[in-house]
């Protein structure tokens, strides 16, 4: 090819590119699969469940709470149990944040059990925030009632 | 030939219903001087009956955000299905300002077809955009959306975000007693359980490639860090510590999750290494640091915490460590998202005790609060920066819900089974 022709045939390129010339555009498929839950964990094997209420974003207990865990501790150490405690919150506010504050909630109730003399090895605690409300509906009456610590032995 | 093409069209108005998982409707306000255009109905040459319209969809996804006003097909005055066949006057006396038309053929490839495609600025008479654009059959309604998005960013100059992808969370139900970690469409069809437990789930988080997602579940009795690779279904739980483990956060580059730790004795902000599979701690206080998110440069993370006394949103910048508190009004400011560009986030402001979502450029600190829902939470943000989804209540029920960013066009997502909650944006996906 003559460089005359070689350089028309460069230059018609360029042409038709400025042109607009039609582009290619690919769609792919996208797919996705299914899985569940392994290691499902479940309340099997509790032996009561005690049930502590706090004020709005507070995690002080009352004197009715402390009665409460007082009367726990002892028949925890009696019978040797070991104790779950879970924090849980109303749904107002961020759920991350209401995860944190159900934690110092739970906290709170395993420092007073310590207090009572429970060993902190029989105790664990995990906060569920505003995950497992007991009572649904947005007002006070529910909320109050979602305001709680779990003291659950096994 | 027109005659058939009537009779086409007169069955194209009876039209596909849409399926039952279709979430967008209830669009309320809307841009005052929206862009008028027109598709026309694509001429689908193909041998195979035609179950999806793309010209329906595409309306659908244009008129989502209240930008568009598309004309339907019963206003056309012609039906062009090549540029020759275009007469601009015809589109200039319905006041239309772009036209798109085209027609859909058989692919050599199996199963799938090509539609080649215009786009026409009417009032200067000319060719934006041509394009074959092929994909397979049986994703009809992906290769609408990504005509949608090629539209959307010709005319608007920005990326469309019709082929993103929402994740959320349902509860359980009458019909489900199990948690699910959903995605769907952004229009809402397709949607599939990603993840089933009767556990709680929370905080899901799409990966830079949106191809995985992490959340956090409490399958094991404790909340835990899980990736799952949406294709496949692999999940696999991080590195447990003892506390709190969650609020996953993945960073730009999409080598590590920032999360939230409570091992330390109380809630704060760390680094997980995927690769290297160990974890660092970037905030060290004694009250809550939550809610991680990073900044589309890498370089720095917004949380929040209640170390001045109440919850407040802070940047720390990964490297030095060093934070920096961005919210000063109100009492409670949360869970923050960046703006795609960075320069702005979008946070949960609570004023006179009613939760809002509500936006702040990060220099200003002056706050503008985005919605009149209440109880509003878990905001995301569209790629392209223009659109928030976010979770409320509507008669006690858990709902999406959705506002342009501007704060001119409002629409609700009605869910599909159960409540649904934690929506959390796609980005751009291939």
């Amino acid at each position: 090819m003559t460089l005359i022709r070689k350089s028309l045939l460069i230059s018609l390129s360029f042409f038709i590119a400025a042109c607009g010339s039609i582009s290619n555009e690919r769609v792919s498929d996208a797919s996705a699969v299914s899985a569940s839950a392994s290691g499902a964990y479940s309340d099997q094997g509790i032996t009561s469940n005690n049930v502590l209420y706090f004020a709005y974003d507070k995690s002080d207990v009352n004197s009715e709470g402390r009665t409460k865990i007082r009367n726990l501790a002892k028949i925890i150490n009696k019978e040797g149990l070991n104790v779950r405690i879970e924090g849980h919150c109303d749904e107002r506010g961020t759920r991350e944040y209401n995860l944190a504050l159900g934690e110092n909630r739970a906290k709170t109730v395993a420092e007073l059990l310590v207090i009572n003399g429970v060993s902190s090895s029989k105790i664990s605690t995990v906060s569920y925030g505003e995950e497992k409300p007991a009572a649904s509906g947005s007002n006070e009456n529910s909320w109050s009632q979602n305001r709680r610590a779990l003291i659950k032995t096994f | 030939m027109n005659v058939l093409k009537s009779l086409f069209l007169i069955l194209l108005f009876i039209s596909s219903q849409p399926s039952l998982s279709q979430l967008r409707i209830e669009i309320t306000g809307g841009a005052e001087d929206p862009i008028n255009i027109a598709v026309v109905p694509i001429d689908w040459k193909l041998e195979l009956p035609q179950e999806e319209y793309l010209h329906e969809i595409i309306k659908t996804d244009l008129e989502s955000f209240g930008e568009f006003k598309v004309l339907p097909p019963k206003g056309m005055l012609s039906f062009p299905s090549t540029e020759e066949e275009v007469f601009y006057r015809d589109w200039r006396l319905l006041n239309i300002d772009y036209l798109v038309v085209g027609h859909a053929n058989k692919s050599e490839i199996e199963g799938e077809l090509k539609i080649s495609y215009f786009i026409f600025d009417i009032a200067r008479e000319r060719v934006i955009h041509k394009a074959i654009m092929s994909g397979s059959i049986k994703s009809i309604r992906r290769v609408a959306h990504k005509m949608s998005d090629k539209i959307y960013k010709k005319i608007q100059g920005i990326p469309g975000i019709f082929s993103t992808r929402l994740a959320y969370i349902d509860k359980p139900s009458a019909d489900d007693k199990n948690f699910n970690l959903r995605i769907s469409d952004i229009d809402g069809f397709n949607g599939v359980s990603l993840f089933s437990s009767p556990q709680p789930i929370m905080s899901p988080n799409w990966s830079p490639l949106g191809d995985k997602v992490a959340y956090v579940s409490f399958e094991e009795g404790t909340s835990r860090i899980f990736i799952q690779t949406i294709s496949t279904g692999t999940r696999s739980g991080i590195k447990l510590e003892k506390g709190i483990n969650s609020s996953p956060n993945w960073s730009p580059k999409g080598d590590k999750l920032a999360a939230v730790l409570s091992k330390e004795g109380n809630p704060d902000i760390f680094l997980y290494d995927l690769k290297r599979e160990i974890w660092g701690q970037i905030t060290e206080h004694f009250g809550i640091d939550t809610e991680p998110d990073w900044s589309p440069d890498g370089k720095s993370l917004l949380f929040t915490s209640n170390r001045s006394g109440s919850p407040q949103i802070y940047q720390v910048n990964v490297r030095s460590k060093r934070v920096k508190r961005l919210t000063f009004e109100g009492t409670y400011n949360a869970r923050a998202r960046y703006s795609p560009d960075g320069k702005s986030i979008v946070f949960v402001h609570r004023r006179d005790g009613v939760f809002h979502i509500a936006t702040q450029k990060i220099r200003s600190g002056k706050v503008r609060i985005l919605t009149d829902t209440f109880l509003d939470e878990s905001p995301t943000i569209s790629p392209n920066g223009n659109v928030v989804i976010y979770a409320t209540k509507r008669k006690d029920e858990d709902i999406l819900a959705g506002i342009t960013i501007d704060g001119k066009t409002k629409f609700i997502l009605p869910s599909l089974r159960g409540e649904v909650r934690e929506p959390a944006w796609s980005p751009i996906l291939d």
